[in-house]
């Protein structure tokens, strides 16, 4: 808590829910400002060097979509995280095309939402990192340059696409990548609506890297979004008392 | 309408005896005839006899004589018909036979060129009289013919500029009656159970609408002036109308009343139209008004959350405190469930109304929901069949999930814990099939039909789980709401398992992918 974790944007209409985050934020060693609306969140940025904004999705005035892609376009850096209120798959990818890197549905747990935060702020710092670099998260090493892929040690066969989809997803690991993004970085931009690829390819991925594939801890499914890979950290989530 | 048409005799008197008055009538119709006949024959006999004085006097001969007559008949025939011309040309006979054939003054003819000249201008005036009246009668059977379609075109586009928001019914009756000039008309709308009708035989016409309606057919009446149809669309009997006027023949019957068949099938499906609409206003409306709520719910919801669980992992509390804001976090959380089960449920309310189909793979369906529950399931095995794979349901997706949802969560908290949980779904009979086993204590016979019921918790579940009653009528909304339905199955030695059933499945098998 000595160190700063990093600096938090919150942007949310609701004094009660800025100020529970705001606390709960600083005591877990974030620095944290807010702004009650999207408009103040584009005057505040300029001012410090934020590395993650907490953007509600639903605001008076120009609301969480279009402050996201207004922040998008001026910080492309910069992690931003929707907070959505109702739990549908629309808004969702509503966020996710405004160029959000994640969303959270509320009411969070705010350890969940504390390991959302830190991977966001990975990434906005892992863009300067050498492409070709080896990734490593829990028992999976994937090596970029040599194409290959080990679990626990172990070389695990891959065919060239499950590959490029396994590469894909680690080298954004926590954040949830949607279907048709994901479909277009690996087979190419014509593709978009084959869902039933990309499912058959993470269940065969699944059957090679998961433990068990029915109960997957690496390869996750956002419903009815896409598909996110574990975090680099994966946070020991214990049941609560 | 091409069935019988069946003759309604004595409509307006109730009489006692059909036959017998119907020997009247044609007797009366009969003598009404030749007294029609009368005024015009009398003056082509007239004309006759004047010329032929004339032509006696001027001394001219049988064939100028006969030529003049011939003129006068077809005259006549012009101008009344053919019985007076007949008429008129038979005394026309009498008088040359009589003036100027010998023996003179005597009706006996001696020289058979006289019979000749004599029998071809009879023969030769009766055939163009009939000519002459035939394409007379033709002549104006087609101006009828005209405008009676003229009435019809008239009447067909004022039956679109009919007020809608006024009964159809005595709009079309009053819209007949003023472009017929019908007599009487009477029209029953049998979808709406009304009758509407004017005129001074209203009562009359009344009747014989509804009984042309239930015996579904034409009645004429007497004279042809009185008729009543049923009215149709496509097969079924809508309707009927009875209508009584001079000039009505069963060609103009036919289409007024498939006219006012579609008058009336048009007001009615513009009610339905506006019907339809009012619900989708309203359940927009909730729809709306619920989602503000839940915004409403969500908010203070999340500021508690937050507060709780940031105390629970600023770890600066004493072992009590913990416990109390654990007891917080884990409440709101229940609330939380509580005001998006109530949602989903006023949803599925809301969806039976509208129910957003596509193509749902059964797997993916399953797999999405269990991906949700993860955390709830944590440390248990969750097994998925090979058998759902190939399946596909026409459903909406949203609530699909809600209900599966509910089973994944039920098998969840009610099972032992720790032990597996198994999914599978099956096409059977074609109906899509999705059950949901665990294992733990049954339920008790009592409750298993009840337990599908909005808030019924089995009494021994109220100590065991926290629940809010609710997810298990949502699965039955749901599945009620696709046309399919739930149902559970509970045993002591091999657990409890409920059952999802959609009808129409379509077994489709995923084109398999090579990487």
């Amino acid at each position: 808590m000595s160190q700063s974790q990093g600096r938090v944007l919150i942007v949310d209409d609701e004094v009660a829910i800025r100020r529970a985050l705001r606390n709960t934020l600083q005591g877990m060693g974030f620095l944290v400002e807010e702004a009650p609306s999207g408009e103040a969140a584009l005057r505040l940025l300029p001012e410090a060097p934020y590395d993650v904004v907490l953007l509600d999705i639903n605001m008076p005035g120009m609301g969480g979509v279009r402050a996201c892609q207004e922040i998008r376009r001026t910080w492309p850096q910069l992690g931003i995280l929707m907070l959505t209120v109702r739990d549908s798959e629309q808004d969702k990818v509503a966020a996710l095309d405004a160029g959000a890197d994640d969303y959270i549905t509320k009411p969070f747990n705010v350890r969940e939402l504390a390991a959302r935060i830190r991977a966001a702020v990975r990434r906005s710092s892992a863009s300067r990192v050498d492409p070709d670099a080896e990734i490593r998260i829990g028992a999976i090493e994937l090596d970029p340059a040599r194409r290959l892929v080990r679990k626990g040690g172990e070389l695990v066969h891959l065919t060239p696409k499950e590959f490029d989809l396994l590469h894909y997803l680690m080298a954004h690991a926590g954040l949830p990548i949607m279907h048709v993004r994901l479909l277009r970085a690996v087979w190419g931009p014509e593709y978009g609506g084959e869902l039933e690829y990309l499912r058959t390819f993470v269940r065969q991925l699944r059957k090679k890297l998961e433990t068990d594939p029915a109960e997957p801890a690496y390869l996750l499914t956002d419903s009815h979004v896409g598909y996110r890979f574990a975090d680099a950290k994966p946070e020991p989530v214990e049941e609560k008392a | 309408m091409d069935e019988k048409t069946e003759l309604v005799s004595g409509l307006a008197a109730g009489s006692n005896s059909p036959a017998k008055a119907n020997a009247w009538n044609r007797w009366r119709q009969a003598v009404r005839a030749c007294l029609g006949v009368l005024p015009g024959s009398l003056a082509g006999v007239a004309v006759v006899a004047v010329v032929t004085l004339c032509a006696f006097r001027l001394h001219l001969n049988l064939s100028t004589a006969s030529s003049l007559d011939f003129l006068i008949v077809v005259v006549v025939s012009a101008i009344w018909g053919f019985w007076e011309a007949t008429f008129t040309s038979l005394v026309a006979y009498g008088c040359l036979d009589y003036f100027f054939t010998l023996p003179l003054f005597s009706f006996a003819v001696s020289d058979p060129q006289d019979w000749v000249a004599l029998g071809t201008f009879e023969i030769a005036v009766l055939i163009v009289s009939r000519l002459s009246t035939r394409v007379q009668g033709q002549a104006r059977a087609e101006a009828r013919q005209r405008a009676q379609v003229e009435k019809l075109y008239q009447l067909s586009r004022r039956i679109l500029f009919l007020d809608r928001s006024q009964t159809i019914g005595p709009q079309i009756v009053s819209l007949v009656q003023d472009i017929f000039k019908t007599e009487s008309v009477a029209l029953f709308d049998a979808t709406a159970v009304r009758l509407d009708a004017t005129g001074p035989r209203a009562g009359d016409l009344e009747q014989l609408a509804r009984r042309a309606y239930f015996q579904d057919t034409v009645l004429e009446g007497p004279g042809g002036h009185t008729w009543a149809t049923v009215l149709r669309l496509g097969s079924s009997p809508e309707g009927a109308i009875a209508l009584s006027g001079p000039e009505l023949s069963r060609f103009a019957v036919e289409p007024i009343a498939s006219l006012a068949a579609i008058a009336l099938e048009r007001a009615r499906s513009f009610e339905k139209e506006g019907r339809a609409e009012a619900a989708r206003q309203t359940e927009q409306l909730r729809t709306t008004v619920l989602d503000a709520l839940a915004h409403a719910f969500k908010t203070p919801l999340t500021a508690i959350r937050t507060a709780s669980s940031g105390l629970l992992e600023a770890g600066r509390l004493t072992t009590d405190d913990t416990e109390l804001a654990a007891l917080i976090d884990d409440q709101a959380e229940h609330m939380n469930r509580l005001a998006t089960e109530l949602l989903q449920m006023a949803k599925i309310d809301a969806a039976e109304v509208r129910l957003r189909r596509e193509r749902v793979p059964v797997l993916t369906l399953i797999e999405d929901v269990v991906a949700r529950h993860r955390e709830q399931l944590r440390g248990r095995s969750v097994r998925v069949a090979d058998g759902a794979a190939p399946l596909e349901v026409q459903g909406d997706r949203e609530i699909l999930t809600a209900a599966l949802e509910q089973f994944i969560d039920n098998a969840a908290r009610y099972s032992t814990p720790g032990s597996p949980i198994s999914v599978a779904a099956e096409e059977n009979l074609g109906e899509v099939i999705i059950a949901v086993h665990n294992e733990g204590p049954p339920i008790r016979p009592a409750d298993r039909e009840r337990i599908f019921e909005r808030f019924y918790r089995a009494e021994e579940s109220r100590h065991r789980a926290s629940g809010t009653g609710l997810g298990l009528s949502i699965a039955k909304k749901a599945a009620e709401a696709h046309g399919g339905r739930t149902w559970v199955v509970s045993e002591e030695r091999t657990g409890t398992t409920f059952f999802f059933a959609l009808p129409g499945g379509l077994g489709r098998r995923y084109e398999s992918v090579a990487g």
